[in-house]
């Protein structure tokens, strides 16, 4: 089936199969790859997006739902050709390891500040603990979101 | 396969025929059907055809969980257990409705092995790893039903409203028999529409989990005290939420050799949770 997207501010037209995930669709048809696909069950975060700027994993979302909403990826966060501040400080603070969750966490970075631009580390935690970082770096990612908030 | 998406609730009711599937949220279905676990030829959309939003003690089964957790007019259990009932992208959009009516954690489930929840004649997790599982009713299934909006819900005596009936929450659950291995008594095709949530005088959920701030419960607890007394409900218990008449019928329960230790934890929480909803 055709469905039209609106990712990152663009129209956009893919050939889905019904029960296929946004992610699946971002990562596969429209050449999005930001979006990690790790767990698929929702644990990790690693593909998480914004729909109607609300965070969601894309792993749980049928790209048929999507339809009709705004999607922003991580590919979306970045202004023309300078780092959002957010991925400034992920850089600055060496808050990247291997790299699989920092997409995901961009991205839930860039939505907490967003409703919470100060946030306490209590809400830190909180936003943050949909994504999960396997080389377990959470000190300097929590450093990152510090200094993004400050920025 | 194919997608509906009806704007009514009669077009809903319409499209929801045999082999059909519903889909709300889609955070338990989506998966499930990567997966083959549930099947389907037509997956119905209920976004637009189910009620969304709080009205007074009136909760639409389409209302997220993030919804919940921050509307002051509902009571504190319920809040709580939809807080603590996933990360914030999974509540941003599971509903309460598909909530009450996601399936077991038992990773010998979810992994189709043959098991008798799956029609087959064991259960694996009896003999191997079953630390998560059931200490209640956990023959001839030892899974452990995971909701911990459910178990709130019970202690807070909501009842049900689906397209066709109301119900009280206990009786939207039943144990799996030989013959009917489903844990729902609801009809092909029904929907639930609505709950209704009586305001307890107080109530409180607490769940132990093996992270701080999210994972399926290991035990929940919810209490709720109204004129009536205290109702206590468990999550993370037995293969359906579970009623427990006081803190004395956790020795009613069979644990299996690796999960006694829930009866512990369980037996502390209801403790805490009675002092947090004593007058």
């Amino acid at each position: 089936m055709k469905i039209e997207l609106s990712v990152n501010g663009e129209r956009k037209e893919a050939d889905v199969w019904p029960g296929e995930s946004l992610l699946f669709t971002l990562r596969e048809k429209l050449g999005l790859p930001g979006s990690k696909n790790a767990c698929e069950q929702g644990e990790c975060g690693s593909c998480s997006v914004l729909l109607d700027e609300k965070l969601v994993c894309s792993c749980l979302v049928l790209t048929a739902q999507a339809q009709g909403h705004e999607i922003v990826t991580v590919e979306g966060i970045a202004e023309d050709d300078r780092l959002h501040r957010v991925q400034e400080a992920f850089v600055q603070t060496g808050a990247v390891q291997c790299g699989f969750c920092t997409p995901g966490l961009i991205v839930a970075t860039v939505d907490l500040l967003a409703h919470r631009p100060e946030p306490s580390d209590d809400e830190i935690r909180e936003a943050l603990s949909g994504n999960l970082c396997r080389c377990t770096g959470y000190q300097k990612i929590f450093d990152a979101v510090r200094l993004a908030a400050r920025a | 396969m194919d997608i509906l998406r009806p704007d009514s609730l009669e077009a809903a009711r319409a499209a929801l025929k045999n082999g059909s599937v519903a889909l709300a949220g889609g955070t338990e279905l989506v998966p499930l059907l990567r997966d083959r676990i549930v099947e389907a030829d037509t997956i119905v959309e209920i976004r637009h055809a189910v009620p969304r939003g709080i009205q007074g003690t009136r909760i639409g089964a389409g209302t997220t969980l993030g919804e919940l957790e921050v509307d002051p007019q509902i009571p504190d259990a319920l809040r709580e257990a939809c807080r603590l009932a996933a990360s914030p992208q999974l509540r941003a959009m599971g509903t309460i409705g598909g909530n009450l009516l996601q399936a077991t954690r038992c990773w010998y489930w979810r992994l189709k092995y043959p098991c008798w929840l799956h029609g087959g004649g064991r259960c694996f997790a009896h003999e191997g790893l079953h630390r998560e599982h059931a200490v209640f009713a956990n023959a001839p299934c030892a899974s452990a039903h995971p909701s911990d909006v459910a178990a709130a819900l019970l202690a807070l005596g909501a009842t049900v409203r689906t397209d066709r009936r109301e119900l009280p929450i206990a009786e939207l659950y039943r144990l799996p028999t030989g013959d009917d291995r489903r844990m729902t008594g609801l009809e092909p095709g029904e929907l639930i529409l609505e709950l209704e949530v009586p305001m307890p005088a107080a109530s409180t959920y607490l769940k132990a989990m093996d992270r701080k701030r999210f994972a399926f419960a290991l035990v929940g607890v919810a209490a709720a005290r109204s004129p009536e007394g205290t109702r206590l409900a468990l999550a993370g218990m037995a293969p359906i939420p579970w009623l427990l008449e006081d803190e004395s019928a956790l020795d009613e329960a069979t644990p299996l050799p690796g999960n006694a230790y829930k009866l512990e934890i369980a037996r502390a929480l209801i403790r805490r949770a009675l002092v947090a909803v004593a007058p």
